[in-house]
């Protein structure tokens, strides 16, 4: 298979990060987040996941989507496209399908969402396999693996001084066109295993909808939105004109989009102050319906890679695993 | 006898003689990490645990279960948590009745505490400088009070404070603002705060003018200043704004700052006795506005 060794490869990562923005995973203060790096030597390589999932580069926390300039009587509108190319660097194979669960709305599902079109063309993903699986990784439960190579421009796996590489889109075999690699008699590692957890089949879902479960669940829930802003696939969003600041008279404007999450109790609130969610079972019921069988529904996959963030970030243990189980059971038993 | 048989047969007195609809309490969940519990029926209080994992504020669920006068619950409180239902006492959010407090006699909590990674990694930072072994309010005592000893006054918040007021306010500022730039908007720390009880936030309304919607960090300066100014005489410094938050953003200290000048200026320590701060504006008749 084809090889890198590492020095081989920081050397031409520091080259790439002259002529693209590159993300990777590294250390900001004590947390570990995919953000740009200046250069090779402010990568980190052993880690299992980043605190945060890759998405905030595709659909960003924050994202400016018009500028708007009042005109004496009339506006005049500017959007704001994406223009920069990015490189991302040690993506892990969950982040690389919960990019595919967001590709599914954002690109796939009309109209196409122009701003998240852009930032994805002009971003090329090179993913790393994981070596081990967390405590709270599940990946394999729903579909994924720690080698798999879904959704990745290129693909490196760990192996002894070095790194096999796989170039899996034109995209990728485009980015190492200028990159010597060496042919190695290596076999990729056997990847490493977790526990399966059995998924609630059929239409557990819809009839989990009148369960107490969800009430019970929910009475520990701090409806914070941890989950839904470290998810990979998580995408709701709220927009706002905002004054730009510093805008004498107030004539300029822009429109921001920002994340949102159905945890919120302002999320679902209606004109007239009616929330079809007022309770936080609702609200928490939601997060999980619409994971499993909402978004599959209506864009096809599933909305969980099996990342376990969710859990690892959770200050009060709600854990996806133990409602995929509930669920499970609760059609199980009514069998 | 042991703690946490003595903390069940005490919860299933309790909801068997009708005294609680609800026992508030700690179990440990299949991952091994111990978290909030909810307790309605006798026959569930084996779930109910005491370790030293018990790191959440419990009484942060208090308004939400208390809506009606007549609503009774029982909440197991440590001596940092039991100063919190005396600041909802002072705030008028829940009466003495309505509450029946299981304090426990408290070693202190380990450092990674609900997250799953406490293994041996010692006390938490806001315990190793505690000399609070029993709650200041309570109905019943539980556990044997241990012995105040080896405690020091300087922990890692004392550090960093002394660090922090050692700098040039400018330098403190971009301190502050590199730590706030991390936040997401997530509001873990103000739905984990029993104080942040507010029915909507000033920082989330609609109408909101204070702040926009965006994560810029003068948002996020303006919320988390904002905050601790609103907390500042009510904090008991529990630390859970601090431990829930993902981007690991020392809110904390700052928290411990604000409690700290009251100290010195007002000789004030939140929650010791219910009772509103010296810094607690009391509108009444036309000052309330409308």
């Amino acid at each position: 298979m084809n090889f890198i060794s590492k020095k081989n490869l920081t050397a031409w990562l520091d080259k790439m990060g002259e002529m693209a923005n590159l993300v990777a995973p590294k250390m900001v203060e004590d947390v570990l987040l995919y953000k740009k790096v200046e250069n090779s030597s402010e990568i980190v390589w052993d880690y299992i996941l980043p605190v945060q999932s890759i998405k905030e580069v595709f659909f960003p926390p924050t994202e400016r989507l018009l500028t708007i300039h009042k005109n004496g009587d009339g506006v005049k509108l500017a959007e704001n496209l994406h223009k920069d190319q990015t490189l991302v660097f040690g993506l892990r194979p969950c982040d690389a399908r919960g990019m595919l669960a967001l590709d599914a709305l954002f690109l796939e599902t009309d109209p196409v969402d122009s701003y998240y079109a852009a930032r994805r063309k002009n971003t090329t993903l090179i993913g790393l396999s994981c070596k081990e699986m967390g405590d709270t990784c599940f990946c394999t439960s729903v579909g994924g693996g720690p080698q798999d190579t879904t959704g990745m421009d290129v693909m490196l796996t760990e192996v002894d001084g070095g790194y096999l590489v796989e170039a899996l889109t034109e995209k990728g075999t485009g980015l190492l066109g200028g990159l010597k690699l060496e042919d190695k008699a290596v076999e990729k590692p056997a990847p490493p295993s977790g526990e399966i957890i059995p998924l609630p089949e059929g239409d557990a879902w819809p009839e989990s909808f009148k369960s107490p479960f969800w009430a019970n669940l929910s009475e520990r829930c701090l409806s914070c939105r941890i989950c839904a802003y470290v998810c990979p696939t998580c995408r709701c969003f709220d927009v706002r004109d905002e004054p730009l600041p510093g805008s004498n008279g107030g004539d300029d404007y822009e429109r921001i989009r920002c994340w949102d999450s159905c945890a919120g109790e302002v999320y679902r609130r209606i004109a007239g102050g009616h929330n079809p969610r007022e309770a936080k079972g609702e609200r928490l019921r939601n997060r999980f319906l619409c994971k499993f069988y909402y978004y599959a529904e209506q864009y096809g996959p599933t909305a969980c890679s099996g990342c376990g963030r969710c859990i690892q970030s959770c200050p009060v243990n709600i854990d996806i695993t133990e409602v995929l189980g509930a669920v499970a059971e609760a059609t199980h038993d009514a069998k | 006898m042991d703690v946490t048989k003595t903390l069940q047969d005490l919860a299933c007195d309790l909801l068997r003689e009708g005294k609680v609809s609800t026992v508030i309490g700690y179990e440990v969940g299949p991952r091994g990490r111990t978290r909030p519990v909810f307790i309605y029926d006798p026959e569930e209080v084996s779930r109910l645990v005491w370790n030293q994992n018990a790191t959440h504020n419990l009484t942060t669920y208090l308004h939400h279960k208390l809506q009606k006068p007549e609503d009774r619950v029982a909440v197991v409180v440590k001596p940092c948590d039991s100063r919190a239902i005396n600041v909802l006492l002072s705030d008028n959010k829940i009466t003495r009745e309505q509450v029946y407090v299981i304090g426990m006699a408290c070693e202190g909590i380990q450092e990674g505490a609900g997250f799953g990674r406490a293994n041996g990694g010692g006390l938490q930072a806001r315990c190793q400088t505690c000399t609070e072994r029993t709650p200041v309010v309570y109905d019943t005592l539980i556990g044997d009070v241990p012995e105040v000893k080896g405690v020091s006054d300087v922990g890692p918040y004392e550090k960093e404070l002394e660090r922090l007021e050692g700098l040039t306010p400018a330098e403190r500022m971009e301190f502050w603002l590199s730590q706030f730039d991390r936040c997401i908007r997530c509001y873990a720390c103000r739905q984990a705060c029993p104080m942040c009880d507010c029915p909507t936030c000033l920082y989330e309304r609609d109408d909101s003018l204070w702040i926009g919607m965006g994560t810029g960090v003068n948002e996020k300066r303006t919320f988390h200043l904002g905050r601790a100014f609103h907390l500042a005489g009510r904090c008991i410094g529990c630390d859970e704004c601090e431990r829930v938050c993902p981007m690991d953003i020392p809110i904390g200290l700052l928290n411990r700052k604000i409690a700290k000048e009251i100290q010195e200026m007002f000789k004030f320590q939140a929650g010791i006795a219910p009772v509103p701060s010296p810094i607690t504006t009391i509108l009444s008749g036309e000052e309330v506005g409308s």
